[in-house]
């Protein structure tokens, strides 16, 4: 079973789903019995979600999909 | 012909995600837009080369990220590991009790949404250097794999490792320099032992 220690410095790459399944249920093990772990893969996983949410709103420009469209058909006929 | 006619049609789903990706990485919407046009002709272009089946969107994330690399003159296949402080670890989880609670949300989920804007959060990326800033745009916000991520920067994964975790903490800093800008943070409510 993992220690204190060994999660938290695992705890990315657990969290980046990087671990072999044996050595991930080691780390639940762990984080099942223990609140501070337990509250750090928490802080982790939210600040993760909260990344991710954040950083993937983007607007496209107007007309982006069109123009995009437009220079693959150029090509095509450029090509012919 | 026709399998052409689908790589437009596929790939095209992925040109927002493909366009947020490009912005992190120019900080340019002009530039944006003009890094994922190549990565589509290029991946037009090539098409040929492309295996059926296999992963399209990791083929034309790898492409958008390699024409960056060279079309931008990159750093990244000489990097510079110095050019990062070194932060401590769980940097942002130490220092969360010097946070206004009165400030935040009660829910643990929520809070961390709230806590920081859309522009902080993409601020913090884009502040990152080039070297750090791709590996956790690909990771963090596009969700690829260590050994993907290795594939399209051509490094090896334990490489890949040390820049998301490098990478990772500084965004931590900064995202906790942003909050106490906003007065968000009361530091003498912080433990000294931590």
């Amino acid at each position: 079973m993992a220690d204190c220690q060994e999660t938290l410095n695992e705890l990315e790459s657990y969290l980046d789903s990087e671990l072999s399944e044996g050595r991930a249920n080691e780390i639940i093990t762990h984080l099942k019995g223990c609140t501070d772990c337990q509250g750090a893969y928490e802080f982790h996983a939210d600040l993760r979600t909260a990344i991710k949410t954040k950083a993937k709103n983007e607007e496209l420009p107007d007309g982006f999909l069109d123009r995009l469209r437009d220079c693959l058909g150029d090509d095509v006929l450029g090509a012919e | 012909m026709g399998a052409r006619e689908d790589f437009t049609d596929d790939a095209m789903q992925y040109a927002p995600q493909l366009f947020a990706t490009a912005l992190r990485m120019t900080r340019n919407r002009s530039d944006a837009e003009d890094l994922v046009q190549e990565t589509f002709l290029k991946g037009w272009r090539a098409f040929d080369s492309y295996q059926q089946g296999t992963n399209l969107r990791a083929w034309l994330f790898r492409i958008m990220t390699n024409t960056f690399i060279n079309k931008y003159n990159s750093q990244q296949r000489r990097p510079q590991e110095t050019e990062l402080d070194e932060v401590e670890e769980l940097f942002l989880f130490r220092r969360m009790g010097a946070f206004d609670q009165s400030k935040m949300s009660q829910s643990a989920e929520d809070q961390m949404l709230e806590l920081f804007t859309d522009d902080e959060v993409k601020n913090a990326i884009e502040s990152l250097p080039e070297t750090f800033r791709i590996p956790v745009l690909l990771s963090d916000v596009e969700g690829f794999s260590y050994k993907e991520i290795a594939e399209m920067l051509e490094v090896p994964i334990g490489t890949v490792m040390s820049r998301l975790h490098r990478g990772r903490k500084a965004m931590q800093k900064m995202l906790y320099e942003y909050a106490k800008e906003r007065g968000l943070v009361d530091e003498s409510l912080l433990d000294p032992q931590d």
